[in-house]
């Protein structure tokens, strides 16, 4: 990957970690848009899964420690969900729509899944609420902000001819 | 993802201290756009809640009027349920929509109550109608402005009678009430009470039924046909009394107070603005906020001042042509005093008298005598 690209990458990481901390405390919605996510999936099919894991425990460990729930259940999540898309990074390449819009509604939905039975947060019918319920509508929410935010940087996420 | 698993089984006291030096380091620039965040939408949302508030507050201040408006009509019918003591029946009236229906009201008592058909039916202010359908618990009644409406009437003090119903000209001055049949020789003036006149058996003698507005020009010869304002306007039509037939048989002598017509006709001429002026409450009460608004956005107050002066010019405006209105009605009375003047001449004979000479011109003529 040339250096370029790299920053391209590092560029468009930066604006969604941005949104995520800006958009998102905006929305406030109770299913709200996971950017962080879109941010790792964005760079995760871009590097090898060993490289996708580690970027996945740095951004997990930021957003571990603005929470109290637990620290390294978001670290821990995000390695796999990284380490994952950069393993399937031949389905995220295809340009199909619905395609990248079902492999982000499925990462963030592991994601979630991961960490909230990592982090032991909620138990019993509330776990069960927040896992059927409540996640599967944020990462469809995801999804959507994630084909918007795809469309949006696509200029900067063209990676260069060799 | 060991690292994770490390990280996720580290003791607490490990644990906190490692995310306190993130927040305090690397995380600081994230957690300060968050927090602005949360702040801008904390201000919003401020923002939304001012505005409702603001909403509700004007809402408030909109209904105010009305709600004293019906206080007052509510005390009025208590006033006359006082003076009227017995034989009444108090009812909630409920204007019908329906197309031919429009001057008629569902009345919230019926036969069980001691409604009879025919009953009369009148508000603190005057004669709303009279009773047409009965039943059980509910009554239909027709009210001024029906078709059929009529109702023997006479001035206050007594000097001209006449037979008041419905005037059918255009929507605006449908609502007002001709007094037919009025003889020549009585001229009734602008401002003149009408009260029912008990002739007919239906309605009592006394109850106030309008106001003289100008005289009408009609093809009747032999009678005058006078415009009336209603004593009860539609807004007043909300709470009646239904006098029962003994009541409306035995009399109503001294429930309205007759006496002083003119105070009665001050309040109807106030009653017939008060529309207008709820109107310009109404505005008045809605615009401040708006032009509030307007000023918190533009930040400029003049637009409100110049909001101000256009509203309240209607007021004005409205009030000036009922005063222009009553101007062609003198005018007409004195042209016809003039014809009558005009024709009692020919009665009284006019003989021509010769001249005489007044006596001190003899003395000072001058001219001497012919001599002979």
């Amino acid at each position: 990957m040339k250096s370029i690209d790299v920053l391209r990458i590092m560029i468009a990481f930066g604006l969604l970690l941005v949104l995520h901390y800006t958009l998102r405390p905006l929305l406030a919605w109770r299913s709200s848009p996971d950017f962080l996510v879109i941010a790792l999936l964005l760079v995760s099919i871009r590097v090898r899964p060993g490289s996708a894991a580690v970027v996945g425990f740095l951004t997990g460990l930021i957003a571990d420690s603005i929470s109290i729930d637990g620290l390294g259940a978001g670290a821990l999540a995000m390695s796999v969900v990284a380490f994952g898309a950069s393993w399937l990074k031949a389905v995220f390449f295809a340009d199909n729509l619905p395609l990248i819009a079902f492999f982000i509604f499925l990462g963030k939905w592991a994601l979630d899944i991961m960490y909230h039975v990592a982090s032991g947060n909620l138990g019993g019918g509330e776990l069960a609420m927040q896992l059927l319920v409540w996640s599967p509508l944020a990462a469809a929410v995801t999804a959507l902000f994630g084909l918007i935010v795809l469309a949006l940087l696509r200029p900067i996420l063209r990676t260069s001819p060799a | 993802m060991a690292l994770s698993i490390v990280t996720l089984t580290l003791p607490q006291a490990v644990r906190d201290p490692f995310a306190a030096a993130m927040r305090r380091s690397v995380v600081a620039p994230l957690l300060s756009l968050q927090y602005n965040a949360e702040l801008t939408r904390r201000a919003w949302e401020a923002r939304e809640r001012t505005r409702a508030e603001r909403d509700s507050v004007v809402l408030a201040a909109m209904t105010a009027p009305e709600l004293e408006r019906e206080n007052a009509r509510l005390r009025r019918m208590l006033g006359l349920g006082r003076r009227l003591r017995w034989g009444f029946v108090p009812a909630e009236a409920l204007f019908s929509r329906s197309p031919g229906e429009e001057y008629t009201v569902v009345l919230s008592a019926g036969s069980r109550a001691g409604v009879r058909q025919f009953s009369p039916v009148v508000a603190a202010e005057g004669l709303v109608g009279m009773v047409r359908i009965v039943d059980p618990t509910k009554s239909i009644a027709i009210v001024w402005p029906h078709t059929d409406f009529r109702v023997s009437a006479q001035s206050a003090d007594g000097s001209a009678f006449g037979i008041v119903g419905p005037h059918l000209g255009d929507e605006p001055d449908r609502y007002l009430l001709e007094m037919r049949g009025v003889p020549l020789r009585t001229s009734l003036t602008p401002g003149t009470l009408i009260v029912s006149s008990g002739l007919g058996g239906v309605y009592p003698r006394g109850i106030p039924i309008g106001v003289v507005q100008r005289e009408l020009r009609t093809s009747e010869v032999w009678a005058n046909t006078y415009l009336l304002r209603p004593a009860v306007l539609p807004a007043d039509v909300s709470s009646v009394m239904i006098l029962h037939p003994q009541r409306a048989g035995s009399g109503i002598d001294g429930v309205w107070d007759l006496a002083s017509p003119d105070s009665l006709a001050a309040d109807s001429a106030r009653r017939a603005d008060s529309v207008a002026k709820a109107r310009a409450d109404t505005e008045r009460a809605a615009r401040p906020a708006q032009a509030r608004a307007d000023t918190t956005a533009r930040r400029t107050p003049a637009p409100v001042r110049r909001d101000t002066v256009r509203r309240q010019a209607p007021v004005r405006r409205d009030t000036a042509p009922a005063r222009r209105d009553t101007a062609p009605v003198r005018r007409d009375t004195t042209r016809r005093d003039t014809v009558r003047r005009d024709t009692a001449a020919p009665v009284i004979p006019v003989v021509p008298v010769p001249p005489t000479p007044r006596p001190d011109t003899t003395p000072r003529d001058t001219t001497p005598p012919p001599t002979p």
